[in-house]
């Protein structure tokens, strides 16, 4: 019995090995991690830790998620959305509302990239191992493979051996060497595919950590951050730290890495499908932007939905949108507001703000809706319409006056109304002014357009997309390739003068590929030894098991 | 006629009537391709009827392609913008994928029949989406979102032939053991062990039917008949058998009318959900007269794996790219949308299901319900995330 140099990969279950114990407390937690660690690096415990990742994908899928959608969460949280706030509270407890980022999660992370290493190592060291001097074990079982041939020839037995092996060399089998067991009968002994298929399945396993780092060394090195910018505003908007309406920079991130360079919006193309059965679908997005860099030279380009604009190593995307009325509000003559308002959109179509006058005594607070296209009707009144082109915009407002608590927090398109009294109401068309009365009027004299930009910094994408093509290079050996076997004895007849080789081989995936091949090389062998004169008896037998009336072998390993 | 009226000519009743003909067609060659295996097979009905559901498939396919065609030139672009079109391109990749891989290449027309149920059932989820062809909004104006939805569509196609193939294999597993064990009884008598549940007379008129129709005389022949007959037999007998009081496909519609009503409260259409529960006892129906004539369950089993294993790169590849365009898009390449999230969850999925291929103890029933999860997974992916859960992928606004 020769023993197997080229040994399988180690089981995906490896069996649990009893060690003797070292007596005492401290032999009892050796032996609690050793069994952990045995525990951590079975398949059966991968496969239960992606289940568990799935199962908190999953609820992460159903239920809202703070990063997200803040304002579901608030809307879950007060239980005027969702299944309501005992629920709610229940999701709280268990962190659902960010499960990405609970400790829950990252455990399991965690635990699943160690059991990923724990199955890594021995693998990696096996296949290094196999892959830099590979020895394709002998069989003492030649005729019960898949695959059986014989045939006769004349040459001497040496010499069929030599020119299987220089057949299979060219094909690029890998040999036994023929030095390897002395005294043994001469057998060749090949594979091929080993070193392909678990490679392949070791680099789609370790690119997972090429991910990871390209995922951590992003979120500490990268940085995000959101700002409005309205239609042909004079005043360019400068690229640092507290230009942004909001930023999220990594912890190794600094304000000397911003790049400032100078933005100005020229232009917003925006369109629409105005045919009804499209229901204003649109169909452009488009702005015209300038960038003034700091050394003075400026570009004019554009920033489109799919097409971003790079700038000094930093991706400007164009991610929102909305209508910028100017609201112009005087207190006795003075102009106590005069500004673009950046409004947001609302489900129904309409476009809603505030304009906030601190100056004016007492102060004046306008809560505004902008209705894009309100034509008007025979009778002279606008006909409030859902379309979102702005052929007929209307103004509409409430005028609060009294306390606006600009001290405490508060968003930028909504009134606090908790100091505030309503006063009246009113309706503006583009370049009309009314008078509220109290020497208050306000007016409305043209109507821009704003545009939401993210600009961001993500230096490891390169590294991660790199990342993903090794997982896919891995991944397509992986599951393709298939290990191979191939045996081939030659023995002499002395009686006939002729030799009897038999060829032998096994496919451990795709038996049928396998098959093609394996024929393709017999025959290739027997042209080229020479075959005898006249062959005796029946046709030489090429056995293929495979084709045998007895059930397939498959049937016959079922458990 | 307008084109687009032409197009949903097309593909209703056009490309539904081919296919589910062709179906029949190869439910037919199934049941009836192997009665004698002496006689000339091209002259066998059997044989007949899989040529003409292959061509009927054909045909089908060419219907399905004009439509899209159609379909295209109507909107002015390729048709990857909605569900609709997506579930329908998926379908086709279906029957293409049937009719490319199983029948050219490896020769398994038996389970056509199925693959093209598949492609029917899908077909019919995307009528319940129906949309009219539209233009695209700007932000889906990309090359990678011909290339991502392309990725997608040819992976959900295939992943739902790998269900396919593992949902036979479940049954046709459960009905081999059953009858294994039904064997050992009795003593290893196959015939014993088609009559042990509940011997019927009209099983046994069936049985003696069929060995009297052969004309051959040759007694091993007859003998081999007669097993092959009473192991067919067996085996939908078998899954016949009372399980706590409830035979088993009665079971399986239980289960099935749950699952199908949640699918129904998605779609939140009346007339689905009157008509599901129907249309799953049907094929439950369907899958247990056609349990004797599928192939063994090793090889259904293979079929899933081989099948499944062609997707999951597609599938990897896809969710690649879905993340390159979030990045070129969105300006972040992941960003835990309730989409992007359960697209991983397929892929997570899937990948357990490989991974259970590949553990001792696993392997066959395990790993087939690790498929038939993850193909839950798939479809919660598709059509819950999409129609109940709002995210990026909505496509509302910019």
């Amino acid at each position: 019995m020769t023993r197997i140099d080229s040994a399988d990969p180690p089981e995906a279950n490896p069996p649990v090995r009893r060690r003797r114990s070292r007596p005492g407390p401290l032999g009892f937690v050796l032996e609690s991690v050793r069994m952990a660690w045995r525990w951590l690096t079975r398949m059966r415990t991968a496969l239960y830790l992606l289940g568990v990742l799935g199962v908190e994908t999953l609820v992460a899928t159903v239920v809202p998620q703070e990063p997200n959608v803040p304002r579901t969460v608030t809307a879950w949280r007060a239980g005027t959305e969702g299944p309501g706030e005992t629920v709610s509270a229940f999701i709280d407890m268990i962190g659902a509302y960010d499960a990405y980022g609970s400790p829950v999660f990252l455990a399991t992370l965690l635990l699943l990239f160690t059991s990923l290493t724990a199955c890594l190592l021995p693998r990696t060291r096996a296949w290094w191992r196999i892959a830099r001097s590979s020895r394709p074990p002998r069989t003492n079982h030649l005729g019960k493979q898949e695959q059986v041939a014989r045939f006769e020839t004349t040459a001497e037995p040496e010499e069929a051996l030599a020119t299987g092996r220089a057949l299979l060399g060219r094909r690029r089998w890998r040999l036994r060497s023929p030095d390897a067991d002395p005294g043994a009968e001469p057998q060749v002994a090949a594979e091929k595919g080993h070193v392909l298929r678990e490679g392949g399945s070791l680099l789609f396993h370790l690119s997972f950590y090429v991910l990871l780092i390209g995922v951590v060394l992003g979120q500490l090195l990268g940085f995000s951050g959101q700002v409005g910018i309205i239609e042909g505003d004079e005043h360019s908007w400068t690229e640092t730290q507290v230009a942004y309406w909001s930023s999220a920079p990594g912890r190794w991130w600094s304000g000397d890495d911003h790049r400032r360079f100078e933005v100005t919006l020229d232009r917003f193309d925006v369109d629409w499908h105005r045919d009804p059965a499209f229901g204003g679908q649109p169909s452009l997005f488009l702005s015209h932007v300038t960038v003034t860099h700091p050394d003075g030279s400026s570009r004019e380009d554009t920033v489109g939905g799919n097409d971003p604009l790079v700038v000094d190593g930093m991706k400007i995307h164009q991610l929102d949108w909305g209508y910028a009325p100017r609201v112009v509000i005087e207190e006795d003559g003075q102009v106590v507001h005069d500004g673009f308002l950046t409004l947001s959109a609302t489900e129904e179509g309409v476009w809603h703000g505030a304009a906030k006058a601190p100056a004016a005594d007492p102060d004046i607070g306008l809560d505004l809706f902008l209705v894009p296209y309100a034509p008007t009707d025979e009778a002279g009144r606008p006909q409030i319409t859902g379309a979102p082109w702005d052929d007929a915009p209307l103004l509409l407002f409430r005028q609060y006056v009294g306390d606006l608590r600009l001290e405490a927090a508060q968003g930028v398109n909504t009134l606090d109304l908790a100091g505030l009294v309503e006063m009246g109401n009113g309706a503006l068309r583009p370049g009309r002014s009314v008078d509220l009365g109290e020497g208050v009027t306000v007016s409305f004299p043209e109507l821009r357009r704003w545009v939401g930009f993210q600009v961001s910094r993500r230096p490891t994408v390169p590294l991660l997309l790199a990342g993903a093509v090794l997982v896919l290079l891995g991944l397509v050996p992986a599951l393709y390739a298939s290990r191979r076997r191939l045996w081939m004895t030659a023995t002499a007849d002395p009686s006939t003068g002729r030799t009897t080789v038999t060829v032998a081989g096994r496919a451990f995936q795709r038996p049928q590929a396998f098959a093609a091949e394996y024929e393709d090389l017999v025959r290739a062998l027997r042209r080229e030894l020479p075959a005898p004169a006249d062959p005796p008896g029946p046709s030489p037998a090429s056995e293929n098991r495979t084709s045998d009336p007895r059930p397939p072998r498959e049937q016959v390993v079922r458990r | 006629m307008t084109l687009a009226e032409l197009s949903k000519l097309l593909f209703s009743p056009v490309t539904l009537l081919l296919y589910t003909t062709s179906m029949l067609a190869y439910l037919y060659a199934m049941a009836f391709t192997k009665v004698d295996r002496s006689a000339d097979e091209a002259a066998l009905a059997g044989n007949r009827a899989r040529i003409l559901g292959s061509a009927l498939a054909v045909a089908g396919v060419a219907a399905h392609v004009a439509h899209i065609l159609t379909r295209s030139i109507a909107s002015g672009r390729w048709p990857r913008g909605n569900m609709f079109e997506f579930s329908s391109i998926m379908a086709l990749t279906v029957v293409l994928g049937g009719l490319v891989i199983l029948q050219w290449r490896m020769r398994r027309a038996e389970v056509m029949g199925f693959v093209l149920l598949g492609a029917l059932i899908t077909l019919g989820l995307s009528l319940l989406v129906y949309a009219e062809p539209a233009p695209l909004a700007p932000i889906l104006d990309s090359w990678w979102r011909a290339i991502h939805v392309s990725a997608i569509s040819l992976a959900a196609g295939i992943f739902t032939m790998g269900f396919v193939f593992n949902a036979l294999h479940l049954l046709r597993d459960t009905a081999e053991r059953r009858v294994a064990a039904r064997t050992e009884a009795f003593g290893g008598s196959t015939v014993g062990a088609a009559f042990a549940g509940t011997p019927t007379d009209e099983d046994h008129d069936q049985l003696v039917d069929t060995v009297a129709e052969r004309a051959n005389p040759d007694p091993d022949a007859l003998h081999d008949a007669l097993h092959d007959d009473a192991y067919r037999l067996a085996l939908r007998d078998a899954l016949a058998d009372r399980w706590l009081g409830v035979r088993f496909p009665w079971r399986i519609a239980l289960g099935s009318i749950v699952v199908v009503t949640l699918f129904s409260l998605t779609f939140q259409r009346t007339s689905a959900t009157l008509a599901m529960p129907l249309i799953t006892l049907a094929i439950v129906g369907l899958a247990w007269w056609a349990v004797p004539y599928l192939p063994s369950a090793s090889t259904l089993d293979s079929l899933a794996y081989r099948t499944i294993v062609f997707a999951f790169p597609i599938w990897t590849f896809a969710v690649i790219t879905g993340a390159i365009w979030a990045e070129q898009s969105w300006g972040r390449y992941w960003g835990w949308d309730p989409k992007e999230t359960s697209a991983f969850l397929t892929w997570v999925a899937y990948a357990g299901y490989l991974h259970a291929r590949a553990t001792r103890g696993m392997r066959g029933r395990g790993a087939s319900w690790f498929g038939i999860v993850a193909f839950c997974v798939l479809m919660f992916t598709y059509f819950v995330v999409n129609l109940l859960i709002t995210g990026l992928h909505s496509y509302a606004g910019l």
